[in-house]
């Protein structure tokens, strides 16, 4: 039986962690409720975010953490082409279309990777990654606390974009009846252009913050892009503060796992939550019909 | 007129298939090694393009069934030493149940919520594979006698492909097929007209499921040796899926060309297998955006354009 300090410290961890995967889950989240698309890029552009990170310390020297904004607007800007000239074409075509798109994409990219990167496993070496934080018993990484503060600024920033600004009004008209946003004046296209940039500029924050906390390698996506999943069925899509909730349980709920069944049930946990959460509370996301 | 129409299917069917079970005796290992992928494809192809092209399930898992064949097959020749036979029916029970386990959760909700939720069973079990000691962990299982000779499991694959063109068949020669459309097309609407749109989409989703692990098996054994990674692996899906678009989704003969198409290019590419996968992704982006009929549909917009051209 592990002491309690253990027990504690993984808690906490899986908290602090969750926050972060709220993050990630928040931009797979929004672009569902907006475009009624299952982002399967979503990991890869995570990924994406992580190589940004790791290039941008070995060419300008600066912490990437500190240029958070300048990574997040490059990669958002990256979305921008893809949205233009991939998908808002088979905007009229069904979720089918766009979600094989996608899918290609991300493995067009995965393997991309490999060949500019090579396959091998790396991360960004900051020295204060590795620093324990210590409060009596309890440690945590002092990059945790970092990334999940960074996190939840976000998160509450994205939330006060969607509910107190025009273009989250837009946005919210969008997610609810595409059809009669177009016809009440607003350009549903341009916002869902804007809504898929944003989603894809989480994925690459977050994969900064995941690039400085762990290690990483081209086919780390999948995994991310499935517990992100899990996160948003658990939160309710298009509800914010529940999508970080949501991270926050999974994060927690992975920890509580790693710790009795073995680090390598981490991942297990995340999908056999998100197989379970859809045979017993579905209401995630008949929530977002309404939303 | 359609039972009519089914018995000329079976002819050419049952005529191929005695053709190309001869084929071990002239062709090369090579060749028979390429007949046997083909027609392990073929059987994925096929599933596939019943599941999305008819039905309209999107599913990203069909390694979840590759792989429960491939641990299936393994079990049950290793511990019980069972015949090729038992152990293709054995696999085709096993994919049936675990799809019939697993629709509670995929079919909750339509749509996309089916094809996320198969990627994560495929990658929940990829996890499990890897966990388990049991199971030969990440190192996986080997077989312990020596598979059978290649000539015999290209007999075996050819049996299990002319199985689901069979099934394939009657799918769409019967009534069976109008039901299929009707779930397809509007599910309320067929529920209002006395189809069950759940059972009608757990059969289909079951019968894939059985004719994946039996494909499944059969490769297992051909490899004497599984492990996790590749038995679950996302490439199966990655596979079946780009063989059905390129090859036209929906249309009778799309899973045919598609895997010739798809063996052919691989073997291409076969030293590059980086560049095969994301050369793969760019013909499936473009084939999305500008044929959605893959090969199949646009010959046959050829062939309507040309003999409208050429009546008077």
């Amino acid at each position: 039986m592990p002491d309690f300090g253990t027990v504690a410290s993984a808690i906490l961890s899986g908290l602090l962690l969750g926050g972060m995967m709220g993050l990630i889950a928040l931009g797979l989240s929004i672009v569902l409720g907006v475009m009624r698309l299952v982002n399967l890029a979503h990991g890869v552009f995570l990924v994406m975010g992580a190589y940004a990170g790791l290039y941008f310390l070995k060419l300008t020297g600066f912490d990437p953490l500190l240029a958070l904004p300048l990574l997040a607007l490059g990669i958002a800007a990256l979305a921008l082409p893809l949205y233009r000239y991939l998908l808002a074409p088979l905007a009229q075509r069904g979720p089918e279309a766009q979600l094989m798109t996608m899918f290609a994409v991300a493995i067009i990219l995965q393997n991309l990777f490999v060949f500019v990167f090579s396959a091998d496993t790396r991360s960004i070496e900051r020295s204060y990654a590795t620093l324990p934080l210590s409060l009596g018993a309890i440690t945590v990484p002092l990059i945790y606390v970092i990334g999940f503060a960074i996190a939840v600024a976000l998160i509450l920033a994205i939330h006060g974009l969607i509910a107190h600004t025009g273009f989250g009004r837009d946005l919210r008209a969008s997610a609810a009846d595409p059809a009669a946003a177009a016809t009440l004046g607003v350009n549903v296209q341009r916002v869902q252009m804007l809504t898929f940039a944003l989603g894809t500029a989480c994925a690459g924050v977050g994969g900064v913050l995941i690039g400085v906390a762990f290690q990483f390698s081209p086919s780390s996506g999948g995994a991310y892009l499935l517990n992100s999943l899990a996160i948003v069925v658990l939160g309710g899509l298009g509800n914010v503060p529940g999508t970080l909730a949501g991270g926050m349980i999974l994060g927690l709920l992975q920890s509580l796992g790693g710790l009795t069944l073995g680090d390598g049930y981490r991942d297990i946990v995340g999908m056999a939550l998100f197989l379970l959460v859809l045979v017993f509370r579905p209401e995630g996301f008949l929530a977002a019909r309404r939303a | 007129m359609r039972l009519h129409r089914l018995s000329g299917d079976m002819g050419i069917l049952a005529g191929a298939f005695v053709l190309l079970w001869f084929a071990p005796s002239f062709a090369s290992d090579y060749a028979l090694q390429i007949s046997f992928r083909v027609m392990i494809y073929l059987t994925l192809a096929e599933s596939w393009n019943l599941l999305t092209g008819s039905v309209g399930l999107v599913s990203l898992g069909t390694a979840s069934f590759v792989g429960l064949g491939s641990y299936v097959a393994f079990g049950l020749a290793n511990h019980f030493g069972a015949p090729i036979p038992v152990i293709l029916v054995v696999c085709a029970l096993a994919g049936a149940v675990l799809a019939a386990l697993v629709s509670p959760a995929l079919f909750r909700l339509r749509g996309v919520y089916f094809t996320v939720g198969t990627l994560a069973l495929a990658a929940l079990l990829q996890l499990l594979m890897v966990n388990l000691p049991t199971f030969g962990g990440a190192s996986g299982i080997f077989l312990k006698h020596d598979p059978p000779p290649l000539a015999s499991l290209y007999h075996d694959a050819l049996s299990v492909a002319l199985v689901a063109s069979l099934a394939m068949a009657i799918c769409a020669r019967t009534r069976i097929s109008v039901i299929i459309r009707a779930v397809r097309d509007d599910e309320d609407a067929a529920a209002q007209m006395g189809v069950r749109p759940y059972r009608v989409k757990l059969a289909a989703f079951a019968l894939a499921s059985a004719l994946i692990a039996m494909a499944g098996a059969v490769q297992a054994i051909n490899l004497g040796a599984i492990e996790p990674y590749g038995a679950f692996g996302l490439q199966w899906t990655i596979d079946a899926l780009s063989m059905v678009i390129i090859g036209g989704i929906g249309w009778r003969l799309g899973p045919l060309a598609g895997v010739l198409f798809v063996v052919m290019l691989g073997e291409m590419l076969a030293n590059y297998p980086e560049a095969h996968i994301a050369i793969t992704g760019v013909i499936l982006i473009v084939l999305i955006r500008f044929a959605p009929g893959g090969i199949v549909g646009m010959f046959a917009r050829l062939f309507t354009r040309s003999t409208r051209l050429s009546s008077p």
